[in-house]
């Protein structure tokens, strides 16, 4: 018999050594859980535990694949790898910072009060001197003048306890037993490019599971507007594909949530959906035809409370609800309409600018609670598309770059591999540095090597292709190179976003050093370090000091739908309150897109 | 000394290639003071000066805002030797005319400005329709004013079709031949080009100049 010591927990307890027991099943055993969305397969990577004691088998290879070589010094280890054969002392990597990539952000204060929620009643049978029907029955006992008809195919045998389910009055289905203890939920956000859903317990608002994928429609096209025109190629069948793909992810991610939790899907009533204009109009299999063509109107903006199954929706209670958000226009969708929520932009007292960079970067500013948006086609090379040796964050994925004279480029690659291209944080991170160091004047030009002094040390990485310069950041067989025409595609982006800043302060007669603070949303935003938004002039220097994160609000927005009506209420009402400046009818918007192209503006 | 008439040439093309929009008109004013011809000063001068830096953007030297930049100068230029230009040009010469726009349903317009800039510099007489054009209005001004050559520009696959609406509307028209069809944006494609039989797709708004050239024979 061995012992396992938690110190930072001040838990400690004593196992038998067995082949079969890895140690994620001895901690789960205990009660002590870690995150293994794989459920111990060892393809995940996420069962992080620290050595801090005692002996461990040696390193496996799949550790060695999934922790960087920063983890293997500070002793991480993979808990569903090693099989323990003695003593130990180990710490649990917080939960939270595990949880971080997929749910992370700030929740705010909100009233519990859900949509769903349940009653447990006695049916006495019925006698033969007393054949009241159970429908009278059952009206009468719950005090209700209307039983649908769909809730009177869900009674068999009478007599009994039964759980009813509510959506807000609506008597939606009942369950035999009591039931009351399960009441859970889904809250979901739909990106163009990933999926993340949670699962909530209702009762409590605690969250606890979720789950992260990849849209599967991009099959059909990688952004917003090649999907909708794989609808104006293919019409309502093209419509059916693309609604079929997203459903379909949402089902397999309840289940899988479900499986590792151990829950009957029957027991969550509702999803909660958030996501941009396209995404909500797929989701529930609407024409998004006019979302991409000038004057971009959308079908319908408004919120949506429906059956899951009339989007077939199945994995969960067959009377499950589907709750969609608000959105205000084509370009200012739900998710920003969460966001805007999550970040109390309505009823701050000073003046605060919410932006959202992907493909599209949509920005809310709120002077003293009064919101004008705008929208920008930032193009997708802030993703890493479009550049040459561009990549999604995957591994082999130069994530962030570090350039110094004595040791040059210092790569950080994602799953600590050969590094094989650049992600969309691992571009604006080499441009910050190339800025930085002179490589790339204000103007965006890669210096000229005859401009250079002999012996400067950037001469060695300037790399020429006849007349064009293009900067080595790695030698070696595989060359990773950053061309002009990189750095072009990520001026043009830069340039979008930063006008679209500009212009919306402008608008409101407002200096950007009046601004108090500058929220980044986003997953995509989450992994851009305010040295590189600020580095590369995505943002203004001058709010530098007032950059803060609020990760996926989209999600959270989603969640707060689910746990509290009054949010639904102010969401609703948020979204009418939204101005929206078109940039492209602004007056001098291109002279500004044009001084904000420079490297070197504010 | 009064400079010489190369000298402000040079430097005419200058402010316009280095994209200096505030001092171009002042050197415009003191070419005309000293009686030199518009005519040149408009060819030899600020056309040469977008010339270079339309090669200095396909070198990948200079962004898409440098050349707004640049043609800003070019129009402050312009605007001061305009007035000084011959009334009539040389009978016999061709005036080569160009309907350029960006179709319905797309508001995105930079590239379809740089293009109209570059034809604008190469010669061309332009029409420009704007952005978001009804697909009729292309065929209705060509007609108009007997245009031999009309652009078309979009950045998104939801408006390309309107672009093979054109082509169809001048084939129904018997115009095909007399008119030739050029396009470009973002989405677009020698291949999509092939599709609808427009007659021409230029990468970007240099390619652009040499192919209108070409498809209206202009020397």
């Amino acid at each position: 018999m061995h012992t396992i010591v938690l110190p930072r927990q001040n838990l400690k307890f004593t196992y038998d050594i067995d082949v079969e027991d890895s140690l994620l099943n001895i901690l789960i055993a205990q009660q002590i859980f870690i995150e293994s969305p794989c459920g111990g397969r060892s393809s995940c990577g996420k069962c992080k535990i620290k050595h801090l004691g005692g002996n461990l088998p040696p390193l496996s290879f799949d550790e060695k694949q999934r922790l960087t070589k920063k983890e293997i010094e500070e002793g991480i280890r993979l808990a569903c790898l090693i099989y323990p054969a003695a003593d130990l002392e180990i710490d649990i990597i917080d939960q939270e910072e595990n949880h971080q990539v997929l749910t992370g952000g700030y929740v705010p204060q909100y009233k519990r009060d859900t949509a769903i929620w349940k009653k447990t009643i006695e049916i006495t049978k019925p006698t033969l001197e007393d054949q009241t029907p159970y429908e009278v029955l059952f009206k009468k006992v719950l005090d209700i003048n209307h039983l649908p008809w769909d809730v009177l195919r869900q009674i068999t045998l009478g007599e009994g306890t039964y759980t009813a389910v509510f959506n807000q009055d609506m008597l939606i289905g009942l369950e035999k037993g009591d039931t009351s203890e399960m009441l859970y939920g889904v809250a979901v956000d739909i990106g163009t490019t990933t999926v993340v859903a949670s699962l909530i317990n209702l009762r409590t608002g605690e969250e606890i599971d979720s789950e992260a994928a990849i849209n599967a429609q991009k099959n059909f096209g990688q952004d917003v507007l090649t999907r909708i025109t794989y609808v104006l190629d293919h019409g309502k069948n093209g419509r059916d594909q693309l609604q079929k793909a997203i459903v379909d992810s949402l089902n397999e991610m309840l289940q899988t949530m479900c499986g590792r939790q151990q829950l009957s899907p029957s027991f969550i009533y509702e999803v909660a959906i958030s996501a941009n204009c396209t995404m909500m109009h797929m989701v529930l299999g609407v024409d998004p035809l006019s979302i991409g063509k000038s004057p971009y109107a959308p079908i319908f903006v408004e919120e949506k409370d429906i059956s899951a199954l009339d989007i077939g929706l199945t994995a969960l209670s067959s009377f499950g609800r589907v709750y969609c958000l608000p959105a205000v226009s084509s370009y200012i969708g739900a998710d920003i309409v969460a966001g805007a929520y999550v970040a109390r932009l309505h009823n701050r007292t000073d003046k605060v600018l919410f932006i959202d960079i992907g493909t599209n970067g949509e920005i809310v500013l709120s002077d003293r609670g009064k919101l004008v948006s705008c929208s920008c086609a930032a193009g997708p090379a802030l993703e890493g598309m479009n550049i040459s040796n561009g990549m999604r964050a995957a591994d082999g994925a130069i994530e962030e770059v570090r350039f110094d004279n004595e040791k040059g480029f210092v790569l950080e690659v994602i799953g600590n591999k050969t590094p094989i291209g650049l992600c969309g944080s691992g571009i604006m991170a080499a441009l910050r540095e190339l800025l930085k160091h002179n490589f790339v004047n204000a103007r965006g030009n890669i210096v000229k090597p005859e401009e250079l002094e002999f012996g400067d040390p950037r001469l060695s990485y300037i790399d020429l292709d006849g007349k064009k310069r293009r900067i080595c950041i790695r030698e070696g067989p595989q060359k990773i190179l950053i061309t002009q025409g990189d750095i072009r595609q990520v001026q043009l982006a830069k340039s979008a976003i930063l006008s679209g800043f500009v212009a919306l302060v402008n608008a409101m007669d407002l200096t950007l050093s009046d601004l108090d603070e500058v929220i980044v949303a986003g997953q995509f935003g989450a992994h851009l370090p305010v040295e590189s938004l600020v580095g590369t002039g995505i943002l203004p220097k001058a709010v530098q000091e007032k950059i803060t994160y609020i990760g996926n609000s989209s999600k959270t927005g989603a969640f707060l739908a689910l746990m509290s009506l009054e949010t639904r209420h102010e969401m609703v009402t948020l979204a009418r309150a939204f101005d929206y400046l078109e940039l492209s009818v602004t007056k001098g918007y291109e002279r500004l897109f044009v001084e904000c192209s420079q490297f070197n503006v504010t | 000394m009064a400079k010489s008439k190369e000298e402000l040439l040079q430097q005419l093309s200058d402010c316009v290639f280095e994209m200096e929009d505030e001092s171009v008109a002042g050197v415009a004013n003191e070419y005309i003071e000293a009686g030199y011809e518009a005519l040149d000063g408009v060819l030899k001068g600020l056309v040469d000066g977008m010339s270079r830096a339309g090669q200095m953007y396909e070198e990948e030297e200079y962004f898409v805002t440098d050349l707004l930049v640049c043609s800003d100068a070019m129009y402050n230029g312009l605007e001061v030797l305009k007035p000084h230009l011959p009334q009539e040009e040389g009978a016999g010469a061709v005036n080569y005319k160009c309907v350029i726009g960006v179709v319905e349903g797309d508001t995105h317009d930079i590239g379809k400005n740089l293009v109209r800039i570059m034809l604008e510099t190469a010669g061309f007489e332009m029409y420009d329709l704007g952005r978001d054009v009804p697909l009729i209005s292309f065929v209705e001004k060509a007609k108009d004013v007997n245009a031999q050559l009309i652009c078309l520009s979009t950045l998104m696959t939801t408006t390309m079709p309107g672009m093979k609406e054109v082509v169809d509307m001048l084939k129904k028209e018997g115009l095909k031949d007399k008119v030739k069809v050029m396009i470009g944006g973002g989405p677009i494609s020698q291949a999509y080009c092939d599709q609808i039989s427009a007659d021409g797709y230029a990468v970007n708004a240099i390619g652009a100049v040499s192919l209108a050239k070409k498809l209206v024979g202009m020397a």
